[in-house]
C-alpha cells in the first residue's frame, strides 16, 4: 500500500470515527440536539454519561481488534482471537474468582470494591489462558489444535465459571451476569484515568514490534533468520495481549466477535499486510465498529441497554461472512 | 568462509539425545556453488539448520569467517547468512514484494519502513528472478515454483554473503531448475558468495556446482 493511500484511509477511517463519536455522544435516552448547551443536564449527561461511555467504546474496540491482530499475526492464524482462543473466558474465570472472594469476606459490592483487584484478576486470567495457548502452539505446530485447544480450554474455564456462579449469592450472580453481557456503560470517567493510561502504554508498545510481526508472518524460522528474537516476540505479544484483553474485559465484560473479526475485515477492505498499515486500521475499525454498535444500542433501546455483545455479533459476523464468500483474498 | 570441525548434529532435549550426523569436517570458501546430496532422512535438512544456527550443534564448532557461529548475535548472522526452506508460506495479504520485501528486515528501521535505496535492492533481487512483473500478486495466486523463485528472492534482497537452500528444486520445471542454478552460479562467480543446496537432482548438481558434499548411511561423508 502506498504512502498516500495510507494516509488517504486513515484520514477517512477518523472522519467516520469522528462522526460516530458525535453520534454516540448525542443520541440516547435524551438526545443533546434537542438539550440547550446552557442546561445544567447537558453537561451532566455529556460529561458523566456519554463522555465515559463513548471513550470506553474506542477504547474497548480499538484495543480488542489490535489484540486480534496481534495474536493472528503471532499464531499465522486468522481464526486466532482473544474470544476464541479462551482469552476473555481466562479473564471472566479470574474475574468471577475475584467476585467470590470479595463476598466471602464480606466486602459488599462488586463495583464498589475498587476495580483494580477486578483489573488485575483480569489481566492475569488473559495472561494464563495466553501462556497455554502459546506453549500448545510450540508443541503443535497444527493451527487446527492449537484452535481446538482453545476452544476446549475456553470451555472449561466456562465451565468453572458456572461452578463459581452456582456457588454465588444472588447480588453478585446479577452483577456478574450483566457484566458477562458486556457493556460499555459502567465505567466512569475516574475509571478512565486509570485505563487511558495503561491502554495508550500498551498501543504504542505494540508499534514497536511491527518490523518483527512483518517477518513472522513468513513462519518462525525464517523470522529468526531475519534476526528476530522469536521468544521475545512471543513473549512480548502475550503480555500486550494480555493487558489488553485483561483490562478491556475487567471494564466492559468479555465482548465476542470484535477481536477476530475487525482484523479479517481490516485484511479483505485494506490489501495490505504490512504491520504499520494493519494495526492503524484495526485501532480505528475496531473503534469504529464498537461505537457503531453503540450508537444502535442506544437508537433501538432508549429505554434499557442492550447488551453490547448481542449487537457486535448481530451485526458483525454477516458482514464478514459475506466478505469471506465475496472476496477471492487470502486473508491468512 | 565456513570452517566445521567435528561436528555432531541432531536433536537434544532434557530426555533424548539423538544424534543424527557425527565427525563432519568441510571447508566451503567464498565463491563456492556447494551441492549438498544423500537419501531422505540422511541428515541434510539437520546439517543446513545447524549451520544457519537453527539448530545447537550436539558437539564440534561451526565457523564463519574465523569466528564460532555461537558468537554472532542474531541480528549480526541475519546480514551474514540467508535461508530458503521448504515449508510453503502464504495468507495474510502478503504479496510477491512483501516477501521479497522482509529481506530487508536486518537493516531496516523499527517501523519497517523502506528507504529508496531497499526499494532499488528489492526491485533488482525480483529482476534476477524474472519475478517484476508478478511484484503486487498474492503469494496464493503463485505455483509452488514460483513461490520457491519468491523466497530466493528474499535471500537475494537480504544481501548475505551465504544462502542456504533446502531443496530448492522442489517444486520447479525443468526450465526454471536450470534458470534457477545458472542465476545462483552467476551469483558465486560474480558476487563472491558461498552458496549451499540441497537437491536429489544428481544431474542438475552436476552441471552447476564446483563443491559436492555427499551425506550417506554410518556417518560417512564425501567431499569433491
Amino acid at each position: 500500500m502506498s504512502k498516500s493511500k495510507f494516509i488517504f484511509t486513515t484520514l477517512m477511517l477518523l472522519l467516520i470515527l469522528a462522526v460516530l463519536t458525535i453520534c454516540d455522544l448525542c443520541f440516547g435516552s435524551t438526545n443533546l440536539f434537542n438539550v440547550e448547551s446552557s442546561n445544567p443536564m447537558f453537561s451532566s449527561i455529556l460529561y458523566d454519561i456519554r463522555l465515559p461511555k463513548t471513550l470506553t467504546s474506542i477504547i474497548a474496540g480499538s484495543g480488542l481488534a489490535l489484540c486480534g491482530l496481534l495474536m493472528q499475526s503471532l499464531f499465522r492464524n486468522p481464526l486466532a482471537g482473544p474470544y476464541v482462543l479462551g482469552v476473555s473466558s481466562g479473564s471472566s474465570l479470574f474475574v468471577a474468582i475475584a467476585t467470590m472472594m470479595i463476598s466471602s469476606i464480606h466486602v459488599s459490592g462488586f463495583f464498589i470494591m475498587g476495580k483494580s483487584i477486578v483489573t488485575l484478576f483480569s489481566i492475569m486470567g488473559a495472561f494464563f489462558v495466553t501462556l497455554i495457548i502459546l506453549l500448545v502452539s510450540r508443541k503443535n505446530k497444527s493451527n487446527v489444535t492449537v484452535l481446538l485447544v482453545g476452544l476446549m480450554l475456553g470451555q472449561i474455564l466456562s465451565a468453572f465459571q458456572g461452578l463459581i456462579e452456582y456457588m454465588s449469592n444472588a447480588d453478585n450472580l446479577k452483577t456478574f451476569v450483566m457484566w458477562g453481557m458486556g457493556s460499555v456503560g459502567s465505567t466512569t470517567l475516574q475509571d478512565l484515568y486509570f485505563v487511558i493510561p495503561i491502554y495508550t502504554i500498551t498501543i504504542i508498545a505494540s508499534f514497536f514490534f511491527i518490523k518483527p510481526l512483518n517477518a513472522i508472518l513468513l513462519n518462525e524460522q525464517y523470522a529468526q533468520n531475519l534476526g528476530v528474537n522469536v521468544n521475545a516476540l512471543r513473549l512480548s505479544v502475550i503480555i500486550l495481549s494480555a493487558v489488553l484483553v485483561g483490562i478491556i474485559t475487567a471494564f466492559c465484560g468479555p465482548i465476542a466477535f470484535v477481536g477476530i473479526s475487525v482484523p479479517i475485515a481490516s485484511r479483505l477492505f485494506f490489501k495490505t499486510s504490512h504491520h504499520l498499515h494493519q494495526m492503524t486500521f484495526c485501532l480505528l475499525l475496531g473503534a469504529c465498529v464498537v461505537l457503531t454498535a453503540d450508537v444502535i444500542c442506544q437508537v433501538l433501546s432508549s429505554q434499557f441497554m442492550l447488551p453490547i455483545n448481542t449487537v457486535t455479533t448481530l451485526i458483525g459476523s454477516p458482514v464478514v461472512i459475506y466478505l469471506l464468500f465475496k472476496s477471492k483474498l487470502s486473508i491468512g | 568462509m565456513i570452517d566445521i570441525k567435528q561436528l555432531e548434529i541432531g536433536y537434544q532435549n532434557k530426555r533424548q539425545y539423538n544424534s543424527v550426523f557425527k565427525d563432519i569436517n568441510l571447508t566451503l570458501n567464498a565463491g563456492d556453488l556447494v551441492g549438498l546430496m544423500g537419501d531422505n532422512g540422511v541428515g541434510k535438512s539437520t546439517f543446513l539448520k545447524t549451520i544457519t544456527g537453527n539448530l545447537v550443534p550436539l558437539s564440534g564448532e561451526i565457523k564463519i569467517n574465523s569466528k564460532s557461529i555461537t558468537h554472532y548475535t542474531s541480528q549480526q548472522l541475519s546480514q551474514l547468512l540467508s535461508i530458503v526452506v521448504t515449508e510453503k508460506i502464504g495468507g495474510f495479504n502478503l504479496t510477491v514484494w512483501d516477501v521479497v520485501a522482509t529481506g530487508r528486515t536486518p537493516y531496516i528501521n523499527i517501523f519497517g519502513k523502506l528507504t529508496p535505496e531497499d526499494e532499488t535492492i528489492i526491485t533488482k533481487a525480483l529482476e534476477q528472478l524474472n519475478l517484476l512483473p508478478l511484484k503486487d500478486k498474492l503469494i496464493d495466486e503463485l505455483s509452488d515454483g514460483q513461490r520457491q523463485k519468491v523466497m530466493i528472492a528474499k535471500s537475494l534482497a537480504q544481501q548475505t554473503p551465504i544462502i542456504v537452500l533446502d531443496e530448492p528444486t522442489a517444486f520447479l520445471d525443468h526450465t526454471s531448475k536450470h534458470h534457477l542454478f545458472a542465476t545462483l552460479k552467476q551469483l558465486c562467480a560474480e558476487q563472491g558468495k558461498l552458496i549451499i543446496v540441497s537437491s536429489h537432482d544428481l544431474e542438475l548438481m552436476k552441471t552447476y556446482i564446483n563443491k559436492s558434499v555427499m551425506m550417506a548411511e554410518n556417518n560417512s561423508i564425501s567431499i569433491k
